[in-house]
């Protein structure tokens, strides 16, 4: 089996919140001089990708789409985890082109590998949020597509998968190839790279392509109806609210708070 | 900082902050108040390569350097300095003298058991009545009959209730001084060696310090580290390799206090303000950054030389001393900044506290640290 694992480069969401700026000009977050690591669901599509080989013997095959300039340990990361194998889409362009152009882009990535079973995304990236590249990666390509992915049941013959839903899962047979989006679960907590596998990495085969290269015609990079016209920081507010009584009563009432904040 | 760390380097304090976050940080004060060895930590430990990070790839290890020791041994400290003592004791005093000094077949039966977990080692020098003055030691080794026998007792024995190969260091010879001491590999399982008294410690509590009793303890032949007489000189040299280990965890806890204060100082209202306005607690950061970084500076010179396998006695011992003596004043600010509450083992800088002391102590107190730099400053021209 073929696996494909998209990884995006994201600014490192446990930085402090003094590092997360918003450029007025562009609308974009500011990337430069902040560290950059693997998106946290990719972290979790990785990993599923990576129990595929362990337990058959899949090939994986980490892909990014990114300036070249931009790319630092994230790539490696995946590489010491135990990809075999990674290809850079060089663009410049990249952080800041819309969903449907990155997943154009990615598409005629893959296809210039060729080989392809599954393709594993984040289900969401950690800064953008948009949830549209696996689909529309699927339509580009032709293949199945799954969302909300938490496990895989059985890669081999008909594809079964766990797909998480508000009210528990459902079992989804796909044919393949298939494109999957992970969510996080507790049985795809991203792995530690060992020591060893860090020193590796750096012996394992990286191409790096200009998205140049890859045919996909210009207009289909940029125009696609989307225009961000601001962007802001949400605002926290904290309240704090002392509930009163015995402890049964208290329980009583932080149930009710909690009903009627849709929590519970 | 990370300005001198090469892309491994970074990866790897990286993985290992995100190992002891997952593995360490959450039991780190159990094990401190229980004094329970982490068994299955170590055991995880090993299957990441942190039991080997030195040690050649041939012997099952990644063939790093020492700045990559000390970035990851760091790591471990800031988390919980009690399993970092057990790892840099078993790698810097155990795997690397059978690196540097061993037989290929020593090599061959122990470096991949230690590296892998299965076996744990532990450094045999101090003894009751030789402690700064570790060339006075009085255990002996006696030669009959193909295999020598060793008689004494070793105190302060980090790991020595769990390890199960011992580097004992003996008077082989009836020289004074070291001239007459020879390093032994002695496995729990011979006969002869037991575990005695277990000591209860102010600190790094979840490693056991215990005493070994050997009574005519047979060890064969083969197990000599080292030439004959050459004892002194191993246990020597891998201390300076040990001194660096200890400086790292003495970084470790003191970027511990630094980073807790540094929160605490921000959340802590009096006054009407956070005591981070307070310029009496700015200057205690400050001046607890500014010392943290210059002690990690002189770590970082004196892994670099050991790497380079340039001499390092001195600046190992300029690092070690520097800081540990760091630590212990970074410890004494934090528990400062946090007032009542660093008093309590709510918190962790009471912990701190008490671990930051032995890095004062152990591998060579902060005395016999300035009697070596001097040395190297009076020596003869």
């Amino acid at each position: 089996m073929d696996i494909i694992v998209c990884l995006k480069q994201v600014v490192d969401p446990e930085l402090p919140l003094r590092e997360f700026v918003i450029d007025p000009a562009t609308h974009r977050q500011v990337r430069a001089g902040r560290p950059l690591v693997l998106s946290t669901y990719d972290e979790n599509a990785l990993e599923v990708a990576l129990q595929l080989k362990d337990r058959s013997g899949a090939k994986v095959t980490a892909l990014t789409l990114a300036p070249q300039a931009t790319i630092g340990d994230a790539v490696r990361l995946a590489l010491a985890m135990g990809a075999d194998e990674a290809v850079i889409v060089d663009d410049p362009r990249s952080p800041d082109l819309p969903g449907a152009a990155k997943a154009r882009i990615l598409a005629a990535a893959i296809r210039r590998i060729g080989r392809y079973d599954l393709i594993l995304c984040g289900c969401e990236s950690a800064d953008w949020v948009e949830r549209v590249v696996a689909p529309l990666l699927a339509e580009e390509l032709g293949a199945a597509c799954v969302t909300f992915v938490s496990r895989v049941e059985s890669p081999d013959g008909a594809l079964v998968v766990r797909r998480q839903s508000e009210d528990g899962f459902h079992l989804i047979e796909a044919r393949l190839p298939a494109v999957l989006s992970i969510t996080s679960d507790e049985t795809n907590r991203p792995r530690l790279p060992k020591v060893k596998d860090i020193v590796a990495a750096k012996r394992k085969p990286l191409q790096a392509w200009p998205a140049a290269d890859l045919a996909v015609a210009a207009g289909d990079t940029t125009a696609d109806g989307v225009e961000v016209r601001d962007v802001a920081a949400p605002e926290h507010t904290a309240r704090c609210e002392m509930l009163r009584g015995e402890p049964a009563e208290q329980v009583a009432l932080l149930a009710e708070r909690l009903r009627g904040l849709k929590l519970l | 900082m990370a300005v001198w760390l090469s892309d491994d380097h970074r990866m790897i304090q990286a993985t290992v902050r995100e190992f002891a976050a997952r593995e360490l940080l959450p039991i780190a004060a159990d094990l401190d108040h229980t004094a329970r060895f982490p068994a299955e930590v170590i055991t995880k430990a090993a299957a990441l390569g942190l039991l080997g990070l030195t040690i050649p790839e041939a012997y099952g290890g990644s063939g790093l350097d020492h700045v990559a020791y000390v970035v990851a041994h760091e790591e471990l400290a800031r988390a919980c300095a009690g399993f970092q003592t057990i790892v840099t004791v078993h790698t810097s005093l155990v795997c690397e003298p059978i690196l540097r000094w061993g037989t290929d077949e020593q090599k061959r039966r122990y470096l991949p058991d230690l590296v892998s977990g299965r076996r744990l080692g532990c450094y045999c020098l101090t003894e009751p009545a030789a402690g700064s003055d570790a060339m006075s030691l009085t255990t002996t080794a006696t030669f009959r009959g193909g295999a020598w026998f060793l008689s004494g007792t070793k105190i302060f024995v980090t790991s020595g209730v769990e390890a199960d190969l011992c580097v004992v260091y003996a008077r082989s010879d009836a020289a004074t001084g070291a001239r007459g001491i020879s390093a032994f590999l002695v496995e729990k399982s011979f006969p002869g060696i037991k575990v005695g008294k277990v000591e209860k410690k102010l600190g790094i509590k979840c490693s056991s310090t215990a005493e070994l009793i050997l009574n005519q303890c047979r060890v064969p032949a083969e197990n000599l580290l080292a030439a004959r007489g050459a004892g002194g000189r191993v246990a020597l040299a891998a201390l300076d390799g040990g001194r660096i280990g200890i400086a790292a965890q003495a970084l470790g806890i003191a970027r511990a206090c630094l980073e807790e204060a540094t929160v605490y100082a921000r959340q802590r209202a009096q006054f009407g303000q956070p005591i981070a306005n307070f310029q009496a607690v700015q200057w205690g950061l400050a001046d607890m950054a500014t010392r943290l970084d210059a002690a990690r500076l002189l770590t970082y010179r004196a892994a670099v030389l050991r790497s380079a396998d340039q001499p390092c006695a001195r600046e190992a011992a300029m690092a070690k001393l520097f800081a540990s003596e760091t630590a212990m004043w970074a410890a004494h600010r934090a528990v400062q900044i946090f007032g009542g509450y660093g008093y309590l083992q709510e918190y962790p800088v009471e912990r701190y506290f008490r671990d930051a002391k032995i890095t004062e102590i152990y591998e060579g107190t902060s005395e016999i640290q300035r009697m070596v730099i001097s040395r190297h400053l009076l020596a003869a021209p």
